[in-house]
């Protein structure tokens, strides 16, 4: 976004524009609502959320989680979650700038005292709060019925190795909704990029099958050629934020409930590897509206 | 009103090309406070370029840009040729969130709706308006702020008569209040009437600045039409193409 900051001024106090504009935090704060607006009126959310709230508890039901508590839930939903989230977090956020610079809103807001990063932070945190809705409450919903016919379970699970417990299921839960806040960011970063709404789509594509199979592959190439060699893996797995989060919740949620066994990933690396994902993302479509 | 401190923003020798393809050549151009000053000219002589370059959404490729008006949260109000809004939104919302972007209230972006005759539509959902009402919101955007400046491309393209009147006629008011309004159209007959000065662009360059009475006897004509046409290089019919047709 160009800004007519550009201008040379030569401004010389006169009756006018006695005003000041408003501060950083209350600009983020009102393209924030703004966008939290946009996202809770679109009658398509609420279904969104619903059948999404459907997919979720049927998975979980039909592969046997409820059942078996917390933990066998989180197991059921993993994969699929691999898949979901990503969909989500797309469909949320690919067309977030994209459409504002469609309609020449973006150019109208060029002479505005709003900066790039304020609209980029504005418009992430309000399509954020429809992202994490979108996760949480399906999630939430899931844990009753495992409450209601679960296995055993244990509240103090931080003491003890081998129990299942709700706070393991909140864990899988943040961290679902922090990979989710990473894909949105990425969706962000490629609706800035893009210059169509048919490129966004098709770019949007590109970068969730990238980020599904192709890092992946990468690596698991790169094993197999020696590239990656057998004590790096479990760090390189934080390069893909898919694998990263896997990595997160096998070893946050899942592993710690068994005594022993390999380690599955490094944790640190993941949070760290998500965290640089998200960061990059937001600081690419900061970067493209600054144009 | 023709006082060197009226002037609010100044543009001198700005150039602005595409690669190969100049499309304003040298231009200079200086809007003053409380005048209308109409852009005409033929398609493709460069006025929306000047327009951009003007609110500074496009970078001179030489030249430059001087806004000397008041200190202002927002010195420049802008209008596109085509506005567009995000849908689902009621009109009043749309315009409180321009407003609060300059520390507005939603009370000031209904008197602005006001301004436009457009207060009985506040609560309606925008893509619910027509082109015209569309347009109205548009220009009521680009006085939120009292910004000094107010540059609008094309507002009345596609209306109706009446509407048309309308829209030149709160561009006068817009003047009347201290704002310099630069408005580009091709309704030569309402900017004969309402504009106090027509600039001329032909080719990227100012071929015609003046008053509209000043410009037909200078050129001997009873109408900024036939001034219009005694100026353009283009043939009836025809649209010079720059960095095309020779």
């Amino acid at each position: 976004m160009s800004n007519p900051e550009q201008i040379a001024r030569q401004g010389h106090a006169t009756d006018h524009g006695e005003r000041l504009p408003p501060d950083a935090l209350t600009l983020v704060r009102t393209v924030l609502v703004r966008e939290i607006k946009t996202v809770l009126l679109q009658p398509a959310f609420a279904a969104l959320v619903a059948v999404v709230t459907v997919i979720v508890l049927g998975l979980a039901w039909s592969g046997g989680g409820v059942i078996g508590g917390y933990v066998p839930t989180i197991v059921d939903l993993l994969t699929p979650l691999e898949v979901l989230v990503p969909l989500l977090a797309v469909a949320l956020g690919y067309r977030a700038v994209r459409n504002d610079e469609r309609r020449g809103e973006l150019e109208i807001l060029a002479t505005y005292p709003v900066t790039a990063w304020q609209l980029v932070a504005g418009i992430y945190l309000g399509r954020a709060f429809g992202v994490v809705l979108a996760v949480t409450v399906p999630l939430l919903i899931v844990m009753v019925p495992v409450a209601i016919v679960g296995g055993v379970t244990s509240l103090v699970y931080a003491t003890h190795s081998g129990a299942d417990s709700p706070w393991l299921f909140l864990r899988f839960v943040v961290l679902t909704v922090l990979f989710a806040l990473v894909l949105l960011a990425v969706a962000m970063a490629v609706s800035a990029l893009v210059s169509t709404t048919r490129t966004a789509v098709a770019a949007a594509t590109v970068t969730l099958v990238v980020l599904l199979f192709g890092l992946d592959l990468a690596i698991a190439y790169g094993f197999a050629s020696g590239f990656v060699g057998e004590s790096g893996l479990i760090r390189s797995l934080a390069i893909s934020p898919l694998s990263a989060y896997r990595g997160l919740v096998l070893e946050t949620a899942v592993a710690v409930t068994s005594v022993g066994g390999p380690q599955t990933a490094s944790p640190l690396a993941s949070l760290a590897g998500l965290l640089l994902w998200g960061a990059g993302s937001l600081a690419i479509a900061t970067r493209a509206l600054g144009r | 009103m023709t006082s060197e401190q009226s002037v609010v923003l100044e543009a001198s020798d700005v150039v602005r090309s595409y690669g190969a393809v100049t499309v304003l050549e040298g231009l200079s151009l200086a809007l003053r406070r409380g005048t209308v000053t109409a852009l005409i000219g033929p398609n493709g002589s460069g006025k929306t370029t000047l327009i951009r370059t003007l609110v500074g959404l496009d970078e001179p490729t030489e030249g430059e840009l001087t806004y000397c008006g008041p200190d202002a949260v927002r010195p420049i109000g802008y209008l596109p040729q085509q506005p567009s809004f995000r849908p689902g939104q009621r009109v009043r919302d749309t315009l409180a969130f321009y407003a609060s972007l300059v520390g507005e209230t939603e009370a000031d972006a209904v008197a602005q709706l006001e301004r436009v005759g457009l207060a009985d539509a506040a609560d309606r959902e925008i893509d619910a308006l027509s082109g015209g009402m569309t347009r109205l919101v548009g220009v009521a955007q680009a006085t939120i702020g009292s910004p000094p400046v107010v540059i609008l491309d094309e507002p009345a393209s596609g209306l109706d008569p009446s509407m048309r009147v309308h829209i030149f006629d709160v561009i006068r008011a817009l003047a009347a209040d201290g704002a310099a309004v630069l408005v580009s159209s091709h309704d030569l007959a309402l900017v004969e009437r309402s504009a106090d000065r027509v600039v001329l662009l032909d080719e990227g360059a100012i071929v015609r600045d003046g008053a509209p009475d000043a410009l037909c006897a200078a050129l001997g004509v009873g109408s900024l039409l036939e001034a219009f046409e005694s100026s353009i290089a283009a043939e009836a019919g025809t649209v010079r193409v720059q960095g095309e047709t020779g």
